[in-house]
C-alpha cells in the first residue's frame, strides 16, 4: 500500500546546471524544511562541494508531498555525484531509483555530462523527466534547447518542463509530473531482503552509516544482517530515513530508501554496490554485480616538511574512512622523503583529495606528477604493474607496455572545433566521430554544438589537458570520457638529473619522440625557478643514459649586506634570520636547495 | 672604572630626499634643527655621563646642514658630560653640496678632525639617477676645500651596481676617487629597499634591473684596482691608508659598546640593542619633557647571540676573527663551536683559517650574506 505512493528519484545534470538548488526548492515546496531552514543546498554538505558546484557524496532525503489526486506520495530523492570519476557511484544511485529528472542549463544546453548521465539513466531503464532550468536568466534560450533536446535526446517539446529552480517558477508542475511519470517501486515486502548499498559515510559515533534501497524484505532495528559482496556480517543499531535530518525509524520495507547504522569501523568494509540481505533464510542472489572501483590515476604525495610525515599519514586514514576509493600505500623517494602513492578515481578525485588534506589537515604537500598504472611485459617474461613512472624498468628490459585508454567526448560550438581537434590530436588522440546537436543555434555566434568523439591514451589527459580544453574553447566546451581498455603503448622515462642526481619526483612517462622536447622545457623551467646556488648547478634530462637536454644554473657571486648604517645591527640581523628561514623551507635534491614552489611548477607543466 | 664608548649623533635632516635612500631623514624640516638641537642635548644629558668617548661620528640625513655654531654646542655638550679622549676621531657626514671652506675650517677648528663625503659617484648622469644634488666638479672642489681647512683624514663614499651602469662608467668614478687620495674609502653596492622611489622604478620597468653578477665584477674591480694604489681592504665595503680605519665604525664590527642619540639612532650598552623612535616629533616631544622618550627597540642580547653577533660582525673584518680573543672574551674555541658551519663555508671557498685568524675568502666577502646566516643561532 505504501510502496504505491512512493516514488524514488534522482536529479541528474552537468556541472553547476542546478541540481543542488533543485533539490532545495523541492525540499522547500514540499514542506520539509521553510527556506529560511534550507541555508544554501542542502545535498551538498562539504564546502568543498559547494565551492566546485559538484558534489561528491550522495545522499537521500524523504519528502512527503500532497499531490492534486489528493494523496500523500513519499518522494525519497536520492542526490547523485555529479562528476565522470565517480561514475561508478552514480550508476549504483541510479540502481536505486525509478526516475531521473534531468536539469539542463536554459543558458547552456545539452553538455558532455547531461550526455553521460542520460545514457546510463537509460541503460538502467529509469523514467527520464527533461527539464529545462533557469528559465529566469536574461540569457536563457529555451526554444533552441528544447530543439537540441529533441534532436538529441528524442524527447518532445510537450514532454520537456521549463523551471527556474531558483524562483520557483514551474516547480510545483514538476512535483505532479513526479508522481504521474515516475513509477512505483517494484519488489515484495514479503520476500528475503535485498538491499543495495548506494552510499556509506563514517560517523564516530554511530561507525558506518550505510544508505540503502529496500528492494525485497524489511529491515528493524537490532537485525543481524550479512553483506553479500565481502560477506561483512553487521548488527543495525538504527534504522531511518533523512528529511533531511536523519530521522530513526522501526522500519524500512521493500521500495523505501533510507539509511541504518552498522557500527562498523571503515567505509572499506561496507562499499557501495554491495547487496545487504538477512543473515538466517537470506537472499541467494545479489541485486547486481559488485566490484570495487579501480584507481585510475595516481600520484605521490609527500609531506614539504619530513616531521610532518605522520599527519599526513593519519589524515588520509581519517579520508580514507570516508572515500573507500582513494587508496594509498607508504612509499619513500630519496628526494621527498616519507610518502604515500596514492590512486584515484580521475583527476578531480586527485585535486579534492589534495584540497582536503591541505585545507581540513593545514597540511603542506608536495605532490607529483599524476601518472597512470602501465601493464608492462619484460624480456625476462615477468609481468609488471607500475604505477610510480620511477619504478619504470630500462628501455632495454621492456618486452612490451600496455596502457589504459578512453573514449572521449567534447561538446563544443562549432567556432573551437579547430583548435580542440589540434588539441586532440597532440594529446595522441585518434579521431572517431563528430556530431552535430540540433539545428537550431546554427546561426549562433559561436555556430552550431557538435560533439567530437576521440579515442585517447588517459595519460595524456592527466595535467594541462582540461585546462586546455576550456582555454581553447574560451570555456565554452565541457568534456566526459571513460574507460575503454589497456592499448599497447610505446614509451620511454624520461628522468630529470639535478647536480647530476636523479630526482624521482621529475620523472615523467612519455613517448620516445616526445623526450627532447619535454626535457628541454623541464630543465628550461627548472633553470628559471632553481635559484643560484654556491656552486654551479647542471641541469639534464635523460633517457636512459642518453642526454636529451641540459641547461646550467651558474654559480651565486653576490650576496652581501654593504652598509653597517649607524650601528643598526638589529636590523642586519633580522634580514639574515629571514634569509635562514628561508632556507629552511628548501627541499634538498643532494646540495642544492630547491624552493618548494619549483617542484609545483615542473608538476605544473604538461 | 669607567667604559670606553662610541658616540653617534643622528641628524635626520636634508635638503632633498635622494630616491634610492630608505635611511631615516627628513626633507623640507630644516626649520626643525633648532629645537632637535635642544631635545639633542636633553638626551645626551638623560644618557651620557663619565664614559671614556673614543669616537664621535654625526651621521644622517646630512650633518652637514648643521651649522657651526650647533656643532660647537654638541661637542661642548659631550665634553661637559664626559670624556673625549685626546685622539678622539670625530667624523661628519658631508654632502659635496653642502659645505664650503669657510664651514669646513670652522668645524675642524671646534675639532671635527675626520670628514667622510657622500660623492657616490663621479659621473654626472648618475648622480642625477641617484637625485643627487652635486656634481662631479662639486665633488672635487668639497676636496680642495677640505685639503685648505686641514682636514687630513678624508673619506669618500661610492655607490657601485647602480641601473644602467657599466663597468667602465664605475671604473671612471674609482679613478677620480682615487685621483682625489682620500685617505679612506667606502664602497656600497646600490641596495634596494622595498617601496624606495628608485625600487619602483625598476618594478615599473622604467630602470633597468641590477645584474648582480656586474656588480660582482665592479666590486672584484675595486679590489684590485685599491690594492694597487696602496689603500688596505680592511671592511667589506672599506678601504684605508694604513692607520686611518674608521676607529667609530670598528667599533660596531668588533662588537663593542656605542651610545647613539638622535632619532632612529642605535645603541648597544649593558648587553643591549637599543634604538630611539623613528619619528621626529615623537622624537623631539619626548625630549622635551612632555612624555617620555620613546624607544623603539629594547633587545636583551644572551651571550650565544652575543657571540653569533660577534662573529658576523667579526668577520666582516678582512683581518678576520681572532680565535684567541673570542676564547678569550667567550671562552669557546669558535673553530669547534661552529665546527660544521666551519667546514662547509670552507667547502664552498668561502672561508678560511689561517694564523690563529678565521676570516672570510675573497669569494666569501661577495657572498657573506651566505656565510653569517649560519651563524645564527637556531
Amino acid at each position: 500500500m505504501q510502496q504505491a505512493l512512493t516514488r524514488n528519484f534522482c536529479i541528474i545534470a552537468h556541472i553547476d546546471h542546478g541540481k543542488s538548488t533543485l533539490a532545495d526548492r523541492l525540499i522547500e515546496l514540499t514542506g520539509t524544511l521553510r527556506r529560511e531552514e534550507i541555508g544554501e543546498q542542502v545535498m551538498d554538505s562539504m564546502d568543498l562541494e559547494r565551492e566546485r558546484g559538484i558534489t561528491i557524496k550522495a545522499k537521500a532525503v524523504r519528502l512527503h508531498y500532497k499531490a492534486s489526486d489528493g494523496k500523500t506520495y513519499r518522494l525519497n530523492l536520492v542526490d547523485t555525484p555529479g562528476h565522470v570519476d565517480f561514475s561508478y557511484e552514480v550508476s549504483r544511485t541510479l540502481v536505486a531509483c525509478e526516475g531521473a529528472v534531468l536539469v539542463i542549463d536554459a543558458t547552456q544546453g545539452i553538455q558532455a555530462q547531461t550526455l553521460a548521465n542520460t545514457y546510463l539513466a537509460m541503460e538502467h531503464n529509469l523514467e527520464i523527466i527533461p527539464v529545462i532550468n533557469k528559465i529566469d536568466l536574461p540569457g536563457s534560450e529555451p526554444e533552441s534547447v528544447l530543439e537540441e533536446i529533441r534532436s538529441v535526446l528524442g524527447y518532445q517539446p510537450q514532454d520537456v518542463l521549463l523551471i527556474s529552480a531558483k524562483t520557483g517558477q514551474g516547480v510545483p508542475p514538476l512535483l505532479e509530473e513526479i508522481v504521474r511519470r515516475i513509477p512505483p517501486p517494484k519488489g515484495d515486502a514479503q520476500q528475503p531482503l535485498r538491499a543495495l548499498i548506494f552510499d556509506s559515510r563514517y560517523d564516530a559515533y554511530k561507525g558506518v552509516i550505510a544508505y540503502l534501497r529496500i528492494v525485497d524484505g524489511r529491515i528493524s532495528k537490532e537485525d543481524r544482517l550479512r553483506l553479500m559482496g565481502q560477506d561483512t556480517e553487521i548488527d543495525v543499531l538504527e534504522v531511518g530515513y533523512f528529511a533531511p535530518v536523519p530521522c530513526p525509524a522501526t522500519e524500512l520495507s521493500a521500495g523505501d530508501v533510507g539509511y541504518i547504522a552498522t557500527g562498523l569501523k571503515s567505509v572499506e568494509e561496507c562499499r557501495v554496490g554491495d547487496t545487504v540481505t538477512s543473515i538466517y533464510s537470506g537472499a541467494t542472489e545479489p541485486l547486481i554485480g559488485y566490484h570495487h572501483p579501480k584507481p585510475m590515476v595516481f600520484a605521490g604525495i609527500y609531506p614539504t616538511q619530513a616531521e610532518d610525515y605522520k599527519d599526513l599519514r593519519e589524515a588520509i586514514e581519517k579520508l580514507n574512512l570516508n572515500d573507500a576509493s582513494l587508496s594509498y600505500e607508504p612509499e619513500s623517494s630519496p628526494i621527498l622523503g616519507y610518502g604515500f602513492r596514492c590512486g584515484f578515481l580521475g583527476l578531480l578525485h586527485l585535486d579534492i583529495v589534495r584540497e582536503r588534506l591541505e585545507r581540513e589537515f593545514y597540511l603542506s604537500l608536495v605532490v607529483t606528477v599524476p601518472g597512470v598504472r602501465f601493464s608492462i611485459t619484460k624480456t625476462s617474461g615477468q609481468q609488471l604493474t607500475i604505477t610510480n613512472p620511477d619504478e619504470f624498468p630500462e628501455p632495454t628490459e621492456i618486452e612490451k607496455i600496455e596502457e589504459p585508454w578512453v573514449k572521449i567526448s567534447v561538446i563544443t560550438p562549432s567556432s573551437f572545433i579547430g583548435a580542440l581537434m589540434e588539441l586532440l590530436n597532440e594529446s595522441e588522440g585518434i579521431y572517431k566521430h563528430t556530431e552535430y546537436l540540433g539545428q537550431y543555434r546554427s546561426s549562433g555566434e559561436l555556430g552550431q554544438r557538435v560533439r567530437l568523439e576521440y579515442e585517447m591514451p588517459l595519460r595524456c589527459m592527466l595535467t594541462t589537458f582540461y585546462d586546455q580544453i576550456k582555454s581553447r574553447s574560451r570555456g565554452y566546451a565541457s568534456m566526459d570520457y571513460e574507460l575503454i581498455g589497456f592499448r599497447e603503448a610505446r614509451l620511454v622515462k624520461l628522468s630529470v638529473l639535478v647536480n647530476d642526481m636523479a630526482v624521482d619526483a621529475f620523472s615523467r612517462i612519455i613517448p620516445p619522440e616526445k623526450a627532447h622536447e619535454v626535457g628541454k622545457a623541464m630543465v628550461a623551467k627548472l633553470k628559471e625557478v632553481i635559484p643560484r646556488q654556491l656552486f654551479k648547478v647542471p641541469i639534464q634530462a635523460a633517457v636512459g643514459s642518453r642526454i636529451v637536454a641540459r641547461e646550467d644554473i651558474s654559480a651565486k657571486r653576490k650576496d652581501v649586506l654593504a652598509k653597517c648604517y649607524g650601528g643598526d645591527i638589529t636590523r642586519k640581523r633580522k634580514l639574515l634570520e629571514k634569509q635562514k628561514e628561508g632556507k629552511k623551507k628548501m627541499k634538498s635534491i643532494g646540495r642544492v636547495e630547491v624552493p618548494k614552489e619549483a617542484f609545483l611548477d615542473i608538476l605544473k607543466l604538461g | 672604572m669607567t667604559h670606553t664608548i662610541a658616540l653617534y649623533i643622528h641628524v635626520p635632516f636634508c635638503r632633498r630626499k635622494c630616491p634610492y635612500c630608505s635611511f631615516v631623514s627628513y626633507d623640507y624640516r630644516e626649520a626643525d634643527i633648532t629645537l632637535y638641537l635642544s631635545a639633542l642635548k636633553n638626551e645626551l644629558i638623560r644618557r651620557a655621563g663619565g664614559e671614556c668617548i673614543r669616537s664621535i661620528y654625526f651621521g644622517g640625513g646630512t650633518p652637514s646642514l648643521l651649522s657651526v655654531k650647533y656643532i660647537g654646542d654638541l661637542i661642548s655638550a659631550i665634553s661637559s658630560l664626559s670624556t673625549v679622549e685626546e685622539a678622539a676621531e670625530i667624523t661628519i657626514e658631508a654632502n659635496p653640496g653642502t659645505i664650503n671652506r669657510v664651514y669646513l675650517t670652522a668645524i675642524r677648528e671646534l675639532g671635527v678632525n675626520r670628514l667622510s663625503l657622500g660623492v657616490q659617484s663621479m659621473n654626472n648622469k648618475e648622480l642625477t639617477l641617484l637625485g643627487r644634488i652635486h656634481t662631479g666638479e662639486d665633488a672635487k672642489e668639497a676636496v680642495r676645500f677640505a685639503r685648505g681647512s686641514g682636514f687630513d683624514n678624508l673619506s669618500l663614499d661610492l655607490i657601485y651596481g647602480l641601473p644602467g651602469q657599466t663597468l667602465s662608467d664605475w671604473r671612471h668614478s674609482l679613478d677620480e676617487a682615487i685621483a682625489m687620495e682620500p685617505e679612506h674609502l667606502s664602497l656600497y653596492a646600490l641596495t634596494l629597499e622595498a617601496d624606495t622611489p628608485m625600487w619602483r622604478a625598476i618594478k615599473e620597468g622604467s630602470l633597468p634591473d641590477i645584474d648582480p653578477d656586474l656588480s660582482a665584477e665592479m666590486y672584484e674591480l675595486a679590489e684590485d684596482l685599491l690594492a694597487a694604489h696602496n689603500y688596505g681592504h680592511y671592511e667589506i665595503s672599506n678601504w684605508a691608508r694604513q692607520g686611518q680605519e674608521c676607529r667609530h665604525n670598528l667599533t660596531y664590527w668588533r662588537n663593542l659598546p656605542y651610545l647613539g642619540v638622535g632619532v632612529a639612532a642605535h645603541s648597544c650598552l649593558d648587553g643591549h640593542r637599543l634604538a630611539n623612535t623613528k619619528s621626529l616629533d615623537k622624537y623631539m616631544d619626548g625630549f622635551f619633557g612632555k612624555v617620555s622618550p620613546v624607544l623603539e627597540l629594547d633587545e636583551e642580547i644572551n651571550p650565544e647571540l652575543e657571540l653569533a653577533e660577534t662573529v658576523i660582525l667579526g668577520l666582516r673584518l678582512c683581518a678576520g676573527i681572532d680565535i684567541d680573543d673570542i676564547r678569550g672574551r667567550f671562552g669557546i674555541d669558535i673553530l669547534l663551536h661552529y665546527h660544521q658551519q666551519v667546514e662547509e663555508l670552507a667547502g664552498y671557498g668561502l672561508l678560511e683559517h689561517a694564523d690563529g685568524y678565521l676570516k672570510l675568502t675573497r669569494r666569501g666577502r661577495l657572498l657573506s650574506n651566505e656565510v653569517f646566516w649560519r651563524f645564527l643561532p637556531e
